[in-house]
């Protein structure tokens, strides 16, 4: 398996750079942009003027910088969002009067398109970081509310029985049995959800730019447009997003250890 | 059924009224609208006609001044977008259904191929706007190939267990009793395999809608995103000054169309699914 995907990895490498070797020199350099031409734009970057331009933004510190104030965007958005995604719904699971309250305004959320809301968020929150964060928080939250309510109604009623018949009080009930069984359905809506939250970001910054962040990065390189600034901001969000995914996978498997069982260990 | 409908509808009476306060008590619509600007925003939009003369919109909108002006109204953008979205469903659900389906069904393909997915799905459909433009020009190509990837790369996923979790023991059964691979194909896998195809088709609506409207927020000349910001990124930047009036009339509309498509889609799945839940046996 990991052969194999090594493999598909290094012939793709090779493929792009040949490519990019090969007919990079046979296509335009002069490109229409809708009002006018620009000149000198390199389509298919080679691997050389990648290193080049990847040494010179890390020397600028252009890259750093972007990667700090977006990743701690992204942070501030998902633990906010987070928080109040399961506190909802972990109480409209509990309480079925407030889960008919919630629900036509969460189903108004869950399909209106978060980026439509940031000019409204950036009116009453300001163009700086609130209204990013909250745009986050927003997306986050009604992911999140959807996992925690699936996971808390999908507890298996013979665990409940088990705790009752046991004599657990309602407070150890919902602190070591309906929270660990929850889990799953959340962690996997929390997945989703941070992938979101870095789409919604990366809009975020270039709907309303701010320097330096990875959005604008995104813009500002594609206005002159510098394509080896493009590729390299697209592969810094591409990475940045798997290491995201694999840490919510790995503080998830940390979480759920006691779960296994011994055929699961392989 | 009652109480809950009984309760949500308290629940939606409750928080307007509660807001038509809360904004004549604040008193600056050009930051919090009253219902009646809402009221009125939403008729000239619909209609194409600037609101006539003290009709209780006292701030003079540039913003939609703008949008009449350009002779944009609220059903021909959402006719644009929905339009959008629907192709970029149409093109990517069967690309990705294929696809899907490809690595589920041949374990060699899942080998080589599913590496490369996590990689191209791990970069965000709406980043690489800037780049396909330089490649497509401005034009409909660079706003509907985002749309197409990012349902592409939605539906892969639940199609690719479908086909490989589900499908299998019946394959087997059906091998066992002498199917061919045609029979194989269209009458064992293909149904198997649907409910979880369908429920993926049903979560990349949501997705199209979303990288449809994000998409011309940033770049499109038309269409319910364009009509949130008042212009896009790279085409006539006006500095329009934002109504917060236009933007909530847009988000409730595209919110009652996105949940009208989602309703839709769900009684299509029920249907062509409805051989999982079995026969009446009445």
């Amino acid at each position: 398996m990991v052969r194999r995907a090594v493999v598909s990895f290094a012939v793709l490498a090779l493929v792009y750079g040949l490519v990019a070797e090969l007919a990079g020199p046979l296509l335009p350099r002069r490109i229409w942009q809708g009002t006018h031409y620009v000149e000198d734009v390199e389509l298919l970057p080679r691997y050389a003027s990648l290193a080049e331009e990847a040494v010179f933004l890390v020397r600028a510190e252009i890259l750093q910088g972007s990667l700090v104030v977006s990743g701690a965007r992204l942070l501030a958005g998902v633990l906010l969002g987070t928080l109040a995604g399961v506190a909802l719904g972990l109480a409209m699971a509990r309480a079925r009067r407030l889960e008919y309250l919630a629900e036509p305004w969460v189903a108004f959320f869950r399909f209106t398109p978060a980026f439509a809301l940031l000019p409204l968020y950036v009116l009453w929150f300001g163009a700086g970081e609130a209204s990013k964060v909250l745009l986050i928080a927003t997306a986050v939250a009604i992911v999140t509310q959807q996992g925690a309510f699936d996971g808390a109604r999908a507890v298996p009623p013979l665990y409940l029985d088990a705790a009752a018949a046991l004599g657990a009080p309602p407070r150890l009930v919902r602190r070591r049995v309906v929270l660990p069984a929850a889990l799953p359905h959340l962690v996997t809506s929390l997945r989703i959800a941070v992938a979101l939250a870095w789409v919604t970001l990366v809009v975020a910054e270039m709907i309303a730019p701010e320097m330096p962040s990875l959005g604008y990065l995104l813009t500002l390189s594609s206005v002159y447009p510098r394509v080896p600034s493009i590729v390299i901001a697209l592969a810094t969000i591409g990475a940045l997003v798997l290491v995201s995914d694999a840490l919510v996978l790995a503080a998830y498997h940390r979480a759920t250890r006691w779960m296994r069982r011994r055929h699961d260990d392989r | 059924m009652p109480q809950r409908l009984i309760f949500g509808l308290a629940s939606v009476l409750a928080l307007l009224a509660l807001y038509t306060v809360a904004a004549t008590a604040y008193g600056r619509p050009g930051v919090l609208p009253p219902t009646t600007a809402l009221a009125t925003t939403f008729a000239s939009l619909v209609t194409g006609r600037a609101p006539a003369a003290g009709a209780g919109h006292p701030h003079p909108a540039d913003h939609l001044g703008f949008l009449l002006h350009e002779q944009a109204t609220l059903p021909g953008a959402l006719a644009v977008s929905t339009g959008r979205v629907l192709f970029g469903v149409g093109v990517g659900g069967a690309l990705g259904v294929l696809l899907g389906f490809a690595m589920g069904w041949r374990p060699a393909l899942d080998a080589y191929l599913h590496p490369v997915y996590v990689l191209v799905r791990s970069i965000p459909p709406l980043a690489l706007i800037t780049y396909l433009m330089l490649w497509l020009g401005h034009g409909e190509a660079h706003l509907l190939v985002p749309v197409v990837y990012a349902v592409l790369t939605t539906v892969v996923i639940p199609t690719y267990h479908g086909t490989r979790d589900v499908a299998d023991v019946y394959v087997r059964a059906a091998r066992a009793l002498g199917a061919g691979p045609g029979l194989l194909l269209s009458r064992v896998v293909l149904p198997a395999v649907s409910p979880a195809m369908l429920s993926g088709l049903r979560y990349a609506v949501v997705v199209a809608w979303m990288t449809t409207v994000g998409a011309e927020m940033l770049m499109a000349g038309d269409g319910v995103g364009r009509l949130v910001v008042g212009g896009g990124l790279w085409s006539s930047r006006h500095t329009v000054g934002v109504d917060p009036a236009v933007v909530i009339v847009a988000i409730v509309a595209l919110a009652t169309v996105g949940w009208l498509m989602d309703r839709a889609a769900r009684a299509a799945a029920n249907r062509l699914t409805a051989w999982t839940r079995g026969r009446p046996r009445w």
